[in-house]
């Protein structure tokens, strides 16, 4: 499991450091803006940064799913099926790599932007209000949330699940168009249908079922749940596909 | 060790393997004849536990092939499958990582008779220094059983000789060795049996020296007889 | 070495075995390669190199030494033998490309006696 993992994380690596690295730039940016008291600088420099926060994600997502198809669809598919490992070992690694990567990236992304913020408080000579600002940032929200410690974890295991049922549904739709078109036309677009339907299916489900619920974290925590259930379903039916088709 | 059991495969509507029925005991060198597209290949690959047959089953030692019979069958396949971004030296860090028969000493041993480096690209490889590579990766392994598709295709007359000895090396009483080929000749002196696919079926199955000493008969001899004007290869 | 794919392979191999023991490439007492090597060596089989060496043991030719290998064998009177043996085969085959021709075997024996002649002259 561990070097299957492994080699998941070096078929992305590239990406990710690409991510990584216009990152750095736009950080070197913000951070030139702020030192050379250039506003507008520093403003793309925020932008930037908060547009790879978001894309950046989306595109490590994006990237997991062409690399499956790669590893159904072509020839290199006998480098992950001649090895003795399981189709649900096989997927697993993909779902667990990709997983831990949004994680870190969150992580980072969270870490960096706490960092400039500190920054650019200290800069203006007002790190007194930026408390007051994240208190107001608090307040701003629904009087009755109360982002209090356990709401927080809810909500970061709502989102993590979210994203890894929305990267479960996104192998399944791929490996159910290679399964039923084999490399044939319009591969690409009934696998992108296949995971809009599946994604439709799961909010539909999740709206349903959080309707009469009234706490905020509760609301999370079903909501998460139903999304785990589903990613865990969709894993499984994945790999038993995978498992019959194997290779090309 | 190896054996084909009724073995049918299905593409859609088209029969690539037909009701092949097949034993192979070690301590012997198979040849697996037959033109292109007359089904060595997607049996081979079934042997792999790449693909599933449609009707019946190969058994290793007794058992359906499958993750667990990957660990003892070392397959080569006819076409290049090694990631891109790899140099040479990652491909054998990779069946290290994943064959716990592979031998990365025997790897450098075998890429340096073959005459490439590990600093070479897959990107930039030749096909036929990708032909060689495919072979140093896999007899790197010590396995029990050892199918080569097409082992000799795109390698050039020089390289033959480095080949063929590197196979013979591994033939051994233990051991079953296939080679799929079309290349009939390369096969005379180094198979000592010879199995002839016709269209996804077997058309027959002889021991080579008893059929030159019995008949004075060629194994391309008795490859003509088999598939006639078809059989006739550029 | 080149093969006839039309004959046993193990048949060609004792062949030149046999030519390497009279000639005294391969002394008698001297050590063989064994099965294994002697398949790389002619890039043949091994089942068809184990063949070549039994074959030549059954002939008298060599003898395996358990633990040890394969030796030619000592007995002089059997290498002699095996020279004679393999001469008979070649008088029979030129004899035998010479009546293709239309030559007896006693204007045959003229013509070689002619063809020595020419040569030290």
């Amino acid at each position: 499991m561990k070097n299957l993992m492994k080699y998941e994380l070096r078929k992305t690596l590239a990406i990710k450091l690409m991510i990584l690295g216009a990152t750095a730039l736009a950080e070197i940016v913000f951070l030139i803006g702020l030192w050379a008291d250039r506003n507008r600088m520093t403003g793309i420099g925020v932008g930037l940064l908060a547009m790879l926060a978001f894309g950046g994600v989306m595109i490590i997502g994006i990237a997991s799913v062409v690399i499956l198809h790669r590893d159904m669809n072509t020839k290199q598919s006998y480098m992950l099926f001649m090895t003795p490992n399981s189709s649900y070992r096989i997927l697993g690694a993909k779902v667990l790599e990709n997983g831990i990567s949004i994680l870190l990236a969150g992580a980072f992304y969270f870490a960096l932007a706490a960092l400039d913020i500190t920054l650019l408080f200290a800069h203006e000579g007002r790190l007194a209000d930026l408390w007051n600002w994240l208190r107001d940032l608090l307040q701003s929200f629904d009087a009755r949330i109360t982002m209090d410690t356990p709401t927080l974890l809810a909500l970061n295991f709502n989102l993590l699940v979210t994203w890894i049922g929305t990267v479960c549904a996104a192998y399944l739709g791929d490996v159910i168009s290679t399964a039923l078109l084999n490399g044939k036309r319009y591969n690409g677009l009934v696998s992108f249908l296949a995971f809009i339907a599946l994604m439709w299916l799961v909010s539909f489900v999740q709206g349903k079922a959080t309707a009469g619920i009234s706490g905020i974290r509760t609301v999370f925590l079903v909501d998460g749940g139903i999304a785990l259930v589903f990613a865990v379903i969709m894993y499984v039916l994945t790999a038993q596909i995978m498992e019959r088709k194997l290779s090309v | 060790m190896l054996e084909s059991r009724s073995v049918t495969k299905k593409f859609g509507s088209k029969v690539a393997v037909e009701q092949l029925s097949l034993v192979l005991e070690p301590g012997h060198v198979y040849a697996m004849l037959g033109p292109n597209g007359s089904g060595k290949t997607t049996w081979m690959k079934m042997a792999a536990g790449l693909i599933k047959p449609t009707e019946g089953a190969v058994l290793f030692k007794g058992s359906p092939v499958g993750i667990e019979s990957r660990k003892h069958i070392a397959y080569m396949s006819t076409e290049p499958y090694f990631y891109s971004w790899m140099t040479v030296k990652d491909v054998g860090r990779y069946y290290r990582d994943f064959f716990e028969d592979f031998s990365y000493d025997d790897y450098k041993g075998l890429i340096k008779r073959m005459e490439l480096t590990e600093e070479m690209r897959i990107r930039t490889l030749s096909s036929g220094m990708m032909a060689k590579l495919k072979i140093a990766v896999t007899l790197a392994r010590d396995s029990e059983v050892y199918m080569l598709d097409e082992p000799f295709n795109g390698i050039d007359l020089l390289a033959r000789d480095e080949i063929r000895e590197s196979i013979l090396e591994h033939a051994a009483e233990n051991k079953v060795l296939l080679l799929s080929s079309h290349l009939v000749e390369e096969m005379e002196a180094i198979a000592d049996r010879a199995v002839f696919i016709k269209n996804g079926r077997k058309a027959d199955e002889c021991d080579v020296e008893d059929m030159r000493n019995a008949k004075g008969v060629s194994m391309a001899d008795r490859y003509r007889e088999i598939y006639g004007h078809e059989g006739v290869q550029a | 070495m080149k093969f006839d794919p039309n004959r046993p392979i193990w048949l060609q191999v004792m062949g030149d075995i046999r030519t390497d023991i009279v000639t005294g490439d391969k002394p008698p007492g001297s050590k063989l390669p064994g099965g294994r090597d002697l398949a790389l060596i002619y890039g043949i089989n091994p089942n068809t190199a184990a063949r070549v060496y039994q074959e030549l043991e059954k002939e008298g030719l060599c003898e395996t030494r358990r633990g040890l290998g394969t030796f030619v064998t000592e007995d002089g009177e059997r290498i002699a033998a095996l020279r004679a043996e393999m001469a008979g085969e070649a008088v029979r085959e030129f004899l035998g490309r010479m009546s293709r021709l239309g030559i007896a075997p006693a204007e045959a024996a003229e013509m070689i006696r002619n063809e020595e002649e020419n040569d030290h002259a």
